[in-house]
């Protein structure tokens, strides 16, 4: 009976968790603050409209639920802030990698040869910081596939005019 | 001949096909108005003899309406062979044409519903591993017709082609009744029952609305409501009911196996393997070897007595499509020397035995009992709330047992290895599951860990195929790292293309 660790013949192989891996661009902060902001700023209207126009009684308790947003808002920017510091990603010579997670730490890594298609996207805000998000797509469910939020746009670019000389060469 | 089977011009399929169509859409139509179909026939004394002509005159009007377009849906669905593409043009108002190069088709497969068995026409579908839209499905073709269609396509894949007739003679696996009954007798019966009750749910639901749009609800609930008590008091109808459910276990089982599986053949043809099975729908399908992402292997303890177990391929799925299961091909009743002639031929020259089985980390097993442990609480408010009596807790003392034998079974069986080529998984609590995929079919690598993990330092190890993920739970980070290099180093070096 051979071991399945002992077999593997290769003496030694690109290691993962020796390369430095790259912060993303730390203006990609605001966004996510705007983000978490305009979404509290419409749910406490949404609760500050209902009150005032009694679609639904919920005048007993209505501060009650001021404050469990209050609490949760402060909650999620605080958890962001953490959690922005392990957003990062990795191009080597023939795969890319990205790393979050704050709860449940999350590392996933595309070959080249098996990607789809590359998307950069931008958002409205994201144009105004001069950042991008790249999606990589392989093969399957889509579901799970690779998404780096808040790179530069330029970076952006670059890594997918990198992908694509080595997927076509 | 020369005309039916030539495919350079565009042409129409088979004139049966209008049949088919007509029949398909009356067969929707009916189902998407069934409840309004029972009330019509519910209150069919009710109507006027005048109401009733415009009621049957509308009918009539429905019925022409389904054949003309019937017809004009046959009569715009051309379709040709092509500079090896296969090109089609359809629809009446919204033309749409869709063209598929031969090497993205995944597989074709030959269909018969009973209305075409009844013709004697067959159904070709085209598979594609691209987006949903791609999917080609040709009602009404004859066998000859069908199967050339097949060869002017799969023509060019030359391997294929050579000995097509050849081995045909001699099938892998043959089931008959009688292994199939065996088969059904051993499945897993409390899932054909969830099956089965979920439709009865569903139709209980349908049932229950009609009575609710009579007003007779009180009707239905009273005789519920005095079943119910009669149930509570009684220990004999409590015993004649789970006799009852057992048996209905058992015979849903069997009407399901059989439907799927009955008369199932399979053929090896060099690359390929060809199954045929099911009842009402007969279904022919053909696997590319190189299309097959991964394969389980499933027994289970009454299986594993008389010495079968089934398979399962899973194949690439579309992007977009949400009928996955379509994907999914399963055979029963395989025995040990055919499980390792299919095996020989997805993944030949390997074999696995002689590598020794990783255990999962212990930490696997306490988060079984601390999931295990938090449903237990959670059913024993359900039990109380519903209840109201203190004496239901005395439950538990039979069901902490089942869960600490299945958890441990569950922890037993999770055992995974790999050779320098193929990696396989093993999982299940009362049934046994084998899966193998080779590293170069994996479309991309995943850890997750979570920070009660990290502690212990253990991860979660995902590999995402085209078909679904396979995921290897708690190892320790150290192995987990190796493998993860290992298969993408795997991956990055290979030559051989994943579909």
């Amino acid at each position: 009976m051979t071991n399945s660790f002992e077999n593997i013949s290769v003496i030694s192989f690109p290691d993962i968790s020796e390369n430095e891996f790259n912060p993303i661009e730390r203006k990609y902060l605001n966004i996510i603050y705007i983000n978490i902001f305009s979404f509290f700023f419409i749910s406490i209207l949404a609760v500050f409209l209902i009150d005032v126009t009694k679609i639904i009684d919920i005048h007993s308790f209505s501060i009650w639920l001021y404050i469990a947003l209050i609490v949760i808002f402060f909650f999620i920017f605080f958890i962001k802030q953490i959690g922005f510091k392990r957003r990062k990603y990795l191009v080597r010579n023939k795969d890319i990698s990205y790393k979050n997670g704050l709860f449940l730490m999350k590392t996933t890594t595309v070959p080249f040869n098996r990607i789809q298609h590359i998307e950069i996207n931008q958002g409205p805000f994201s144009r105004f910081f001069d950042l991008a998000t790249l999606s990589i797509f392989t093969a399957g469910n889509s579901s799970h596939d690779l998404k780096i939020r808040g790179i530069k746009i330029s970076e952006a670019e670059k890594i997918k005019e990198f992908i694509s000389s080595k997927i076509d060469g | 001949m020369d005309n039916a089977t030539n495919f350079s011009d565009f042409r129409t399929q088979s004139k049966k096909g209008i049949l088919v169509i007509y029949s398909n859409q009356i067969y929707s139509f009916i189902r998407a108005f069934s409840i309004l179909l029972f009330v019509f026939i519910q209150k069919f004394s009710k109507f006027s003899s005048i109401s009733l002509s415009y009621i049957y005159f509308g009918f009539a009007a429905v019925l022409l309406f389904f054949l003309v377009r019937a017809f004009l849906i046959f009569k715009n669905f051309q379709f040709k062979v092509e500079n090896n593409h296969f090109i089609l043009k359809k629809g009446i108002l919204k033309k749409t044409n869709v063209e598929i190069s031969f090497d993205r088709i995944q597989n074709i497969n030959f269909k018969q519903n009973i209305i075409q068995q009844i013709i004697n026409v067959y159904e070709v579908n085209i598979e594609t591993a691209g987006s949903s839209k791609a999917e080609i499905s040709i009602k009404a073709m004859t066998f000859e017709q069908a199967t050339a269609l097949k060869n002017s396509i799969t023509i060019f894949d030359k391997k294929n082609i050579e000995s097509d007739f050849e081995i045909k003679e001699k099938p892998l696996l043959k089931i008959g009744f009688l292994e199939l009954l065996k088969v059904s007798l051993t499945e897993n019966h409390l899932q054909s029952l969830s099956l089965l009750l979920a439709i009865g749910i569903g139709f209980y639901q349908q049932v229950q609305q009609i009575f609710e749009s009579f007003g007779n609800n009180e009707l239905m609930e009273n005789y519920i409501e005095k079943n119910s008590v009669a149930f509570q008091n009684s220990v004999i109808i409590i015993l004649i009911f789970s006799f009852l459910l057992i048996f209905l276990g058992l015979i849903s089982s069997f009407v399901r196996v059989i439907l799927v599986h009955f008369n199932l053949i399979v053929f090896i043809k060099n690359d390929t393997l060809e199954i045929n099975q099911g009842f009402t729908t007969k279904k022919s399908v053909v696997l590319k070897k190189n299309k097959v992402q991964y394969i389980t292997i499933s027994t289970n303890p009454l299986k594993k007595i008389l010495g079968i177990s089934f398979i399962t391929f899973n194949q690439a799925e579309s992007g977009i499509s949400k009928e996955n299961t379509q994907k999914i091909i399963k055979i029963v009743g395989c025995k040990i020397t055919q499980i390792l002639a299919i095996k020989n031929l997805l993944f030949p020259r390997e074999n696995l035995s002689d590598f020794q089985k990783n255990q999962v980390d212990s930490y696997f097993k306490k988060r079984l009992y601390i999931r295990g442990f938090l449903l237990l609480i959670l059913l024993n408010v359900g039990f109380y709330l519903v209840s109201k009596n203190p004496t239901i807790f005395w439950l538990n003392t039979i069901l902490v047992p089942i869960f600490v034998f299945l958890i441990h079974l569950k922890y037993q069986k999770r055992t995974f290895l790999f050779s320098d080529e193929i990696f396989e998984v093993n999982f299940g609590s009362i049934e046994t599951h084998q899966s193998m995929i080779p590293f170069y079919k994996i479309q991309h690598v995943s850890l997750h860990q979570t920070i009660f993990q990290a502690r212990k330092n253990v991860a979660d190890l995902v590999f995402q195929t085209a078909s679904g993920k396979i995921k290897i739970p708690c190892i320790k980070i150290n192995e987990a790292l190796k493998m993860y290099n290992f298969a993408l180093y795997k991956i990055e070096t290979s030559q051989q293309s994943w579909m």
